[in-house]
């Protein structure tokens, strides 16, 4: 084993996690501030990838073009989608297990009618297309390249996303409601608009990022729940309502699973992964970087 | 539940005279041949269900309902209906609905699902109430172990494809010297039997195997395990593997610049989609099985150009001819024999049929006519390149440099 291999593997690892990191911060967008957890969040994944494969397959447009359609288009569907099933229920005073019991409830209906939804109309063929899947030498090792474009890409979405919640006033909302949703609501912020906000935002990643994925693997109506389950071991891993800690740990976990898995095989993924997670909730119970950890037990109220 | 089969059993034997005595039948001469089957339209199994299954149920149909119906040996010509249903990639309901199309819906024949665990799960179903089941996609040596008597397989059987595999590969070592091989399966019945079939046989054959490992069915990244084997200087890749991580070995092994001579990939690469996905990367491509429209058997060409016709898209280069090919053989019985269980068996048991994959013989229920084969992607066809008797082109080694 040459540490130039070992290094090799490592690198590719982040890659992946790159993505993982996206994924799991539309997922944390949601259920960080709203404790809507949106089982059904690898589904517009998929459709993210079904749009971005459409239209480079049948109109010839570049996938990484089409992720200003896919993104908006399905930003603007989850906002819809927040309007019908989750304003009412989130405006209701309830525990937040009473919530998070019927949003799961919710989420799993729309799982089934997104995925089922996609059969019907495209079928459970496999699909894919060639892009840039030439090997890219850099530094004496190979990397494909289109996965070294996703990770750029992935890297650039999230960093507009820091900059939308740092810089902008939305942004600001957002935020003042994960750190402190009484206080942020005393001050005026329109809960339900944020909501809308967070939701269409983190579903609009989603699909992004199944954009970027459809450029590495094949799609097919099913493949969005491995990625919920990798998006939620990442959130809990860095920390519920932390962007930060989502990146962080995504990057973790792309790294770990990749090592984990050269040393050992690829059977082993999601054990290593799992490990992983149990290792940092005995340690650190809240996550990494959860910025409610000095809160344990506060209620949330949407 | 005794009294119960008994008062069938005298139904049964009731009717059977009644046929027997010429007693005119009317309206019932015309009723409904009901056939019965699940297949996965959802879940992981849908993707292999959808190419190589049911696109043959629905030509096969179609075809013998524009003849007029299913010729039943004694009664003409029957229409075909078919009963069916989405097991859902899950065992147990394909289990649970099986029981219930012969217990419930009493359906005259039945058709199998797509792939080996669920062949493996329901086979013992069928056989416990006497119905034939002749699956086009099952491989394995377990559930020949189980002895089932009214179960029929098509496909070579593991040892005897990773026969073939080996042989090929045996050829090559004797002509070009290659000696390091890789492998890996996907950790499921059909990749476990396949990898202890020919673990074995790559021994015996004095090959140096470099890396052996297995993988998760839905596995989504195997670039780790591919640059390890590339690190280790493998000259050959045997990947025991499923339709998605058929592609996804491929695309990786391209993009991380892994072009080993020999590359063989197992169910999938046969699929048109496999061509079409990788273009002229698919070029030198080996995979399991094979079949192709230029094979010298009595409709094959006819067979291609009919399900290309009607579901405008390619069947795929193993499987599907299988599957279709089954339905020839239960068409073929039920007009020699009628719809009589017991009779149907002891046609299959004793008959040599002609079909589109060639002569199929049973023998204790598995189809022993059809050798195991290697195919090769060359210039847009499958072409069988293993054995040398059933071959259709040469192979092409060492694979040319990805496309």
């Amino acid at each position: 084993m040459s540490a130039a291999l070992l290094l090799d593997v490592a690198a590719g690892g982040l890659l992946l996690g790159g993505l993982y990191a996206l994924i799991a911060v539309g997922l944390n967008l949601q259920y960080g501030l709203m404790r809507v957890l949106n089982v059904a969040h690898g589904e517009f994944l998929m459709i993210g990838g079904y749009v971005t494969y459409l239209l480079h397959v049948h109109a010839g447009v570049d996938p990484l073009v089409s992720l200003v359609a896919s993104g908006p288009v399905v930003f603007a569907a989850g906002v819809g989608v927040h309007a019908v099933l989750y304003r009412r229920l989130l405006r209701q005073e309830r525990t937040r297990e009473e919530l998070e019991a019927n949003s799961l409830l919710i989420s799993f209906g729309l799982l089934f009618i997104l995925q089922n939804g996609a059969l019907l109309l495209w079928s459970a063929d496999l699909r894919g297309y060639q892009y840039l899947d030439q090997p890219l030498r850099v530094l004496g090792t190979v990397f494909p390249a289109n996965r070294v474009v996703a990770f750029a890409m992935a890297a650039i979405v999230t960093a507009w996303l820091l900059l939308f919640l740092r810089r902008t006033l939305a942004g600001a909302a957002v935020r003042a409601l994960m750190q402190d949703p009484v206080g942020a609501r005393l001050m005026g912020i329109n809960v339900a608009r944020v909501h809308a906000l967070c939701f269409g935002l983190g579903v609009g990643l989603a699909a992004v990022s199944g954009s970027l994925l459809s450029m590495l693997f094949e799609l097919t109506p099913f493949v969005g729940l491995p990625y919920t389950i990798t998006a939620l071991v990442v959130i809990i891993l860095g920390g519920l309502g932390s962007v930060g800690g989502s990146l962080v740990g995504g990057l973790i976990l792309g790294v770990v699973e990749s090592l984990g898995v050269h040393f050992t095989a690829p059977d082993l993924r999601m054990v290593i992964s799992y490990a992983v997670l149990a290792l940092v909730l005995i340690l650190r119970p809240y996550g990494l970087f959860n910025p409610a950890a000095h809160r344990p037990g506060q209620s949330v109220q949407a | 539940m005794g009294t119960q089969i008994g008062r069938r059993r005298f139904l049964q034997v009731a009717a059977g005279s009644a046929a027997a005595l010429g007693l005119p039948r009317g309206t019932r001469a015309q009723s409904p041949v009901r056939i019965g089957f699940t297949l996965s339209a959802t879940g992981p199994y849908a993707v292999g269900a959808g190419i190589t299954q049911r696109p043959n149920y629905d030509l096969w149909v179609e075809q013998v309902n524009a003849k007029g119906g299913l010729a039943v040996a004694g009664q003409g010509r029957r229409p075909i209906q078919l009963v069916e249903h989405d097991d859902r990639s899950e065992i147990e309901t394909a289990v649970r609905l099986y029981e219930k199309m012969v217990t419930d819906d009493k359906v005259d024949l039945l058709l199998p699902p797509w792939g080996t665990a669920m062949n493996f799960a329901v086979g013992p179903v069928a056989s416990k109430h006497g119905y034939p089941l002749i699956a086009p996609t099952a491989a394995s040596l377990k559930l020949a172990e189980l002895g089932l008597p009214s179960f029929y397989g098509m496909l070579a059987q593991p040892d005897a494809m990773m026969g073939a595999l080996a042989g090929f590969l045996k050829d090559v070592k004797r002509a070009q010297g290659l000696n390091k091989v890789a492998v890996i399966h996907v950790s499921d019945l059909f990749g476990l039997e396949q990898q202890g079939a020919l673990m074995p046989l790559l021994k015996e054959a004095g090959f140096e195997i470099v890396e052996a490992k297995a993988y998760p069915l839905g596995v989504k990244d195997l670039t780790d395990v591919l640059k390890g084997i590339k690190a280790k200087g493998a000259e050959v890749l045997v990947g025991l593997t499923y339709p998605p991580d058929t592609i996804l070995a491929t695309t990786q092994a391209k993009a991380v610049d892994f072009n080993p001579r020999v590359f063989y990939t197992s169910v999938g690469t046969a699929f048109p989609f496999f061509r079409d996905r990788f273009k002229e990367s698919a070029e030198g491509v080996l995979g399991m099985g094979a079949w192709n429209p230029k094979v010298p058997y009595p409709g094959a060409k006819a067979y291609f150009d009919a399900h290309v016709a009607k579901h405008k898209k390619e069947p795929d280069r193993w499987a599907s001819a299988f599957a279709y090919a089954a339905l020839q053989i239960l068409e073929e019985t039920v007009g020699k024999v009628g719809l009589d269980r017991p009779k149907i068996k002891a046609h299959l048991d004793a008959t040599r049929f002609s079909t589109v994959v060639g002569p199929v013989k049973f023998t204790k229920g598995w189809n022993q006519a059809t050798p195991g084969m290697v195919g090769q992607w060359q210039k847009g066809e499958f072409e069988v390149i293993w054995p040398p008797e059933r071959a259709t082109a040469k192979a092409v080694v060492p694979k040319p440099a990805w496309g």
